[in-house]
């Protein structure tokens, strides 16, 4: 008994090795990245896989030798995509806040991929498992214990993550580019100061850790089936915790995580099944948990981590060379144009609600509700991405409670959905609020990978439940939903009516938003944002205006939620809700203006209208003389092209981290408004003029 | 060339994105030569000494640094150019160790070879350093990071010093010894720049004095007729 | 009168640097105290000591005869201790004035939740007014609406002083505030500070290394060297001490530079 514990230990360690080598490799690539450039590249994923596909592509489909491919998709593909994000994209995000590097770090993961697609014509074909570096890399073993086999492939992970190790830690340690590139990620004013040319650091620095980034792309493909993009950011995902446990600072402990990730879930998997044979209260936990160990143990490893808590900000001490950021257009807006711009508004929606109420067919009437219900859910990022500072990638999750509840209690108990869409937007409420409790001490890209860790750990674990997602019979049919009836009112006979209760609950829900973003709650959080301590130190609770933070954006996205459901008379968990859309919808919200409603709105018609209206080429039709016949070939543009724009969108959002809804409201009412106020001061040195003539 | 300015600024207009700060600013270092710059609060010293390091670059006018034409200039080229600029309030590397603070800028102004003996030279001008160096300048207190960005700057002696806010959070007996420090350097041919809120110490050890009120020079001259001006200036600035 | 601070013994170390050594300083009602010492003695650390930035190893805080030493930083805060910061710390984004409406907000407790949400948060003319006053004092009143990242260092340390001053605070901790202003204006600010004070009747301490200011504005002082006391009592005398001077002051004499007007 106890010799079988034994050696089954063993091999569970040995089993989890390669796991764990992934894992490693991963989180010294983002060790790697943190350090040299302060980006915490969820793009990792992404440019590990081009050079993957690349590789692949190349021993595939050009049948090049071993080195040749090695050679193209290593050393010179991934530091020149390195080098192209440096130059478009980070070089003037070096200042810019975690936000919204991070935000331009997704946007990548999920544009990169399709770009490349696109580019070298690549298409994952099933079941064409990609081969290693190694020749026979999969199917010669070795065994040196004799309980469990090691591929070529394994062992050359192992190697080279082991070297990297070394070998990266020796460049930060022995040369001067390793100590100029941490500086120029601090600080590259102070850098340049020194007589270091920081553009120059900055791009050795993503030629450098981007090379990482493909070899190990290439190295971990042999342990996938299928080369799919997405595979890529579920491993980078899992391996945050590696990173973590290196504290984003320390390659040895990076490893050592990783490896250690490994080890424990394979023990994990190992142990649990025999130990719940024996007492079944395990049971529960080794069924629904095993699926999402790793997130649950990121989520730990966050939380609890005390290192991850207190670790010394590193602000820029020469932020003061840069001018002030802009205040926000409307906050400078002459009166005139504001009234101008209402003016403007009250036309430009009439016609829209005309046309809407009036003339569009049952499928615009569909699409325009879901824009305004998805404009809705964004305000709640607007309050806690916008407002607060925090960037949470859970809103998915939020939102989904919201439409789980209608459903439950429409079905169970046949309750009034609207009430039961009050109750989720409060049951969401509680559980943002619950979140929130764990992660308040942790800030910045943290908290924003355990919001992630959470949606993870929701989709794998929350949504199987029946009590939640209706379980298996939700799989035979759906998780359907009622729409509501009101009095005499009942919003399922026309699909417009239900249009306006989209809209009523929006502007209800925008203009809460508003009042908080001017009154207490909306000052207080600026405060905190600006400066914990000083906010502290005025009497401000961080906890308590966090846990309203969170408590009121996740009420907002449960309600959007509830709505959704309501609208398309289904949850649609796996459409509409699951972490990946939720992070597409921060990337979106926080790319055209986090802090305003407009931007919500904005939002949410991009969204829900820019594949059907532009990439379909629709618009066009509505000019005179062209029909859905004569519109020219190129319409629709494929999906992916949409990726390639969500790409532009990221650079632009690097020219103008405002949001470019902010930006280009403030270039468009620049000239009058300076205009106007000119004409003002002209009035009053005017008046003042005759006003000293008259004395 | 011996006698080229050092630096030298021509009309120089600078901004920060809307807010202008300095209108049409000149000013000539020599080489060797000592200047004091001051002035009231908000009256751009700080902007003067960011200009002359090439940390904000003037929007108009020009900007000469040993002869050469450095308006268009990066940051990283006026201090190969000789121009070593320790900025206002805690201008260190918080993530960094304080030795790796040090190292960063010691290996392109000093060579690699000489590193030690830098190191070794800012530890016996601050023995606190000496005893802090492998702690993270983040966490050491606010005189210690001065010390610390100053250290920098005096060890290397550079072709101009500018600094900041000299004497700021330093405890009197520190500010002595760097002045002492200043003094010496100026021996070896380095030019100075030095902005200070406590005028006594800088005119002692100044022999130009620049005096800048909104934006623009107010008064310049030789440091012996400044001490005058500088007090009714300062001091009364709603009487005049 | 009476103490209105009373902390005893405190004591603190960072993984083998002793900051703080059994400190005990007090201050009564009303009083201006100054804390000096050569830097790196542990000033400031004693400062977040008091607030519980920072968690003392060993040693109680007392404020108006409460413990406060299990208290959170904004506990401690709204009992009546304000603070400026070495480094200064402002709202990013945010102008002058709300600096100061944010700051008496807070103080007058008028908000909430749902208030915010029927429109009733937006700032109140007479709070609009308290902070104009106060500008008003500081001398800040024309950069009312600028934001914070246009100011030059010592219009921010005024903005810093001002936000503290909003919350009404029995006891003001002021870590260098003189640092970043010029001669006038720290004659100034240590006028304001006196009128203010004569007003409300707070208490202040002080860390300084403006040795005129301490000697000209401070009753009391107490002088910290390597985390530990090494001289405390009125100011004229202490300053005299012979420790003071090797550990400080060295050259300087006080009152030397130019007096102030
Ligand atoms: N980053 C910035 N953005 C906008 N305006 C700025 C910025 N930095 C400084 N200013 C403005 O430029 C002017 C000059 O500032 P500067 O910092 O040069 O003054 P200073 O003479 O150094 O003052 P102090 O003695 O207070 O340090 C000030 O009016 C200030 O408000
Ligand atoms: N987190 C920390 N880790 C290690 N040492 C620290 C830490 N914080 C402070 N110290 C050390 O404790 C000592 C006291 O620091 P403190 O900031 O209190 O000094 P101070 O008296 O305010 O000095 P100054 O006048 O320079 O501001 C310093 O030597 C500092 O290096
Ligand atoms: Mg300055
Ligand atoms: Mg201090």
């Amino acid at each position: 008994m106890l010799a079988s514990f034994g050696e089954d230990f063993f091999r569970a360690l040995l089993q989890g090795t390669p796991p764990g080598t992934v894992y490693a490799l991963i989180g010294l690539g983002f060790v790697l990245t943190y350090k040299t450039s302060g980006v915490f590249n969820l793009a990792f994923g992404a440019q590990a896989y081009i050079s993957a596909a690349m590789f692949f592509k190349a021993r595939q489909d050009w049948e090049w030798g071993i080195v040749p491919a090695l050679i193209l998709s290593v050393f010179v593909l991934a530091p020149l995509i390195g080098l192209t994000l440096e130059r478009l994209i980070f070089r003037n995000l070096r200042t810019a806040s975690a936000v919204s590097k991070l935000v331009i770090a997704i946007g990548l993961s999920v544009a990169l991929p399709a770009l490349f697609e696109l580019l070298a014509n690549y298409k994952p074909v099933a079941g064409r498992p990609p081969t290693g570096i190694v020749p026979d890399g999969g199917s010669v073993f070795y065994d040196p214990f004799g309980i469990y086999p090691f591929s070529r492939d394994e062992l050359a992970q192992i190697i080279v993550a082991v070297a990297a190790m070394l070998l990266l830690g020796a460049l930060f340690r022995l040369t001067a580019a390793g100590l100029a590139m941490r500086g120029v990620v601090e600080s590259p004013r102070m850098t340049e100061l020194a007589g270091i040319p920081a553009d120059r650091i900055s791009a050795l620095a993503w030629a450098i850790s981007s090379m990482f980034a493909g070899m190990a792309g290439v190295l971990i493909a042999p342990r996938l089936n299928t080369l799919i993009s997405t595979d890529f950011l579920t491993l980078v995902i899992i391996a945050m915790a590696a990173a973590a446990v290196g504290r984003l600072v320390s390659l040895p402990r990076a490893l050592v995580g990783g490896m250690a990730l490994g080890w424990f879930i394979a023990l994990f998997n190992t142990f649990l099944p025999r130990w719940s044979d024996d007492y079944t209260w395990l049971k529960p936990f080794q069924e629904n948990l095993t699926p999402s160990l790793p997130f649950v143990v990121l989520f730990g490893i966050l939380v609890f981590w005390p290192a991850i808590r207190r670790s010394i900000d590193a602000a820029d001490p020469l932020a003061g060379v840069d001018p002030p950021p802009p205040a926000l257009a409307s906050a400078t807006r002459h009166p005139l144009l504001t009234l101008q711009t209402r003016a403007f508004g009250v036309v430009f929606f009439s016609f829209i609600g005309w046309v809407a109420f009036t003339q569009a067919d049952v499928r615009w009437v569909s699409l325009l509700t879901q824009a305004v219900i998805l404009a809705t859910i964004y305000l709640s990022i607007t309050v806690i991405t916008g407002f607060a500072g925090q960037i949470s990638l859970c809103q998915g999750a939020f939102a989904a409670i919201g439409g789980f509840t209608v459903f439950q209690m429409a079905d169970r108990y046949e309750m009034s959905v609207l009430l039961a869409a009050l109750i989720g937007a409060l049951i969401a409420a509680l559980v943002g609020a619950l979140l929130s409790l764990p992660v308040l001490r942790i800030g910045g890209v943290w908290l924003a990978i355990a919001t992630l860790a959470f949606a993870f750990f929701f989709d794998a674990v929350m949504v199987k439940f029946s009590w939640v997602g209706g379980g298996s019979t939700a799989l035979l049919t759906g998780t359907r939903v009622p729409r509501p009836v009101l009095g005499p009112l009942d919003f399922g006979a026309s699909d417009r009516s239900f249009l306006a209760l989209a809209i009523v609950v929006f502007v209800i829900v925008a203009v809460g938003v508003i009042q908080l973003r001017e009154g207490t709650i909306g000052r207080t959080l600026r405060a905190l944002r600006g400066s914990e301590v000083a906010a502290e130190s005025i009497g401000i609770s961080p906890a308590r205006a966090r846990i309203i933070a969170f408590a009121v954006s996740a009420f907002i996205a449960g309600l959007g939620g509830a709505m959704l459901a309501m609208q398309q008379k289904d949850v649609n968990y796996g459409q509409n809700f699951t972490p990946f859309a939720a992070m597409f919808w921060l990337v979106l919200v926080v790319s055209l203006s986090a802090r305003t409603v407009e931007g919500a709105a904005q939002a949410g018609a991009a969204f829900v209208l820019f594949a059907p209206v532009i990439l379909d080429g629709t618009f066009l039709t509505w000019l005179p003389f062209i029909t859905e016949d004569n519109l020219p070939g190129f319409f629709p543009i494929p999906g992916k092209w949409r990726f390639v724009l969500f790409g532009l969108t990221a650079i632009q959002f690097a020219r103008h981290p405002e949001g470019m809804v902010e930006f280009g409201k403030r270039r468009a009412t620049r000239k009058r408004n300076e205009r106007y106020y000119a004409r003002d001061a002209e009035r009053a040195a005017q008046a003042a003029a005759e006003a000293g003539m008259a004395t | 060339m011996t006698d080229a300015p050092i630096l030298e600024l021509t009309d120089v207009s600078a901004e920060y994105g809307p807010f202008r700060s300095l209108f049409g600013v000149s000013l000539t270092i020599r080489p060797g030569a000592a200047v004091a710059l001051l002035g009231a609060n908000g009256a751009g010293k700080t902007t003067v000494a960011r200009v002359a390091s090439g940390l904000v670059s003037a929007s108009a006018g020009s900007v000469t640094v040993d002869g050469t034409d450095m308006t268009e200039a990066r940051t990283y080229e006026f201090a190969r150019a000789g121009v070593a600029h320790a900025p206002e309030g805690r201008s260190v590397f918080a993530t960094f160790t304080v030795e790796e603070n040090l190292t960063l800028s010691f290996r392109r102004a000093l060579g690699r070879s000489r590193v030690k003996a830098g190191l070794e030279e800012a530890y016996s001008l601050f023995p606190r350093l000496g005893e802090r160096r492998s702690q993270t300048a983040g966490t050491l207190s606010g005189g210690e990071q001065r010390m610390l960005s100053l250290s920098r700057v005096l060890v290397e002696k550079p072709r101009l010093l500018i600094a900041d806010e000299l004497s700021l959070g330093l405890a009197p007996i520190v500010v002595d010894e760097v002045y002492e420090t200043l003094a010496t350097i100026r021996g070896t041919g380095t030019a100075l720049l030095i902005v200070e809120q406590h005028v006594q110490h800088a005119l002692e050890l100044c022999d130009d004095v620049a005096l800048l009120d909104h934006g623009t020079i107010a008064w310049e001259g030789p440091a012996s007729e400044a001490a005058e001006v500088v007090v009714t200036h300062l001091f009364d600035r709603e009487g005049s | 009168m009476t103490a209105i601070l009373e902390s005893s013994r405190i004591a603190k170390s960072f993984s083998g640097i002793q900051a703080l050594t059994d400190v005990s300083i007090d201050v009564m009602e009303g009083e201006r105290v100054g804390l000096i010492g050569p830097n790196g003695a542990g000033k400031t650390t004693f400062f977040n000591c008091l607030l519980g930035v920072l968690t003392p190893d060993t040693g109680t805080v007392r404020f108006h005869d409460r413990d406060i030493s299990e208290l959170p930083v904004h506990k401690r805060a709204q009992a009546g201790i304000g603070r400026t910061f070495q480094r200064i710390e402002l709202f990013s984004d945010t102008t002058v004035r709300e600096h100061l409406l944010i700051a008496e907000r807070v103080h007058n407790e008028r908000g909430s939740f749902w208030k915010d949400l029927i429109g009733r948060g937006r700032p109140q003319a007479d709070e609009i007014d308290r902070c104009d006053a106060v500008l008003e004092l500081l001398g800040l009143a024309e950069l009312g609406d600028e934001p914070v990242e246009a100011l030059s260092l010592g219009q921010g340390r005024l903005v810093e002083v001002g936000r503290a001053l909003m919350t009404e605070p029995s006891l003001l901790l002021l870590d260098e505030p003189s640092s970043g202003l010029d001669r006038e204006e720290t004659a100034a600010l240590a006028t304001t500070l006196r009128e203010i004070q004569a007003e409300k009747g707070f208490a202040i301490l002080l860390v300084e290394h403006d040795v005129d200011l301490v000697a000209d504005f401070t009753e009391r002082l107490y002088v910290l060297d390597f985390g530990s006391l090494i001289a405390e009592g009125p100011t004229a005398e202490t300053l005299q001490h012979p420790a003071v001077r090797t550990a400080y002051l060295g050259t300087l004499e006080v009152g030397d530079q130019e007096a102030m007007p």
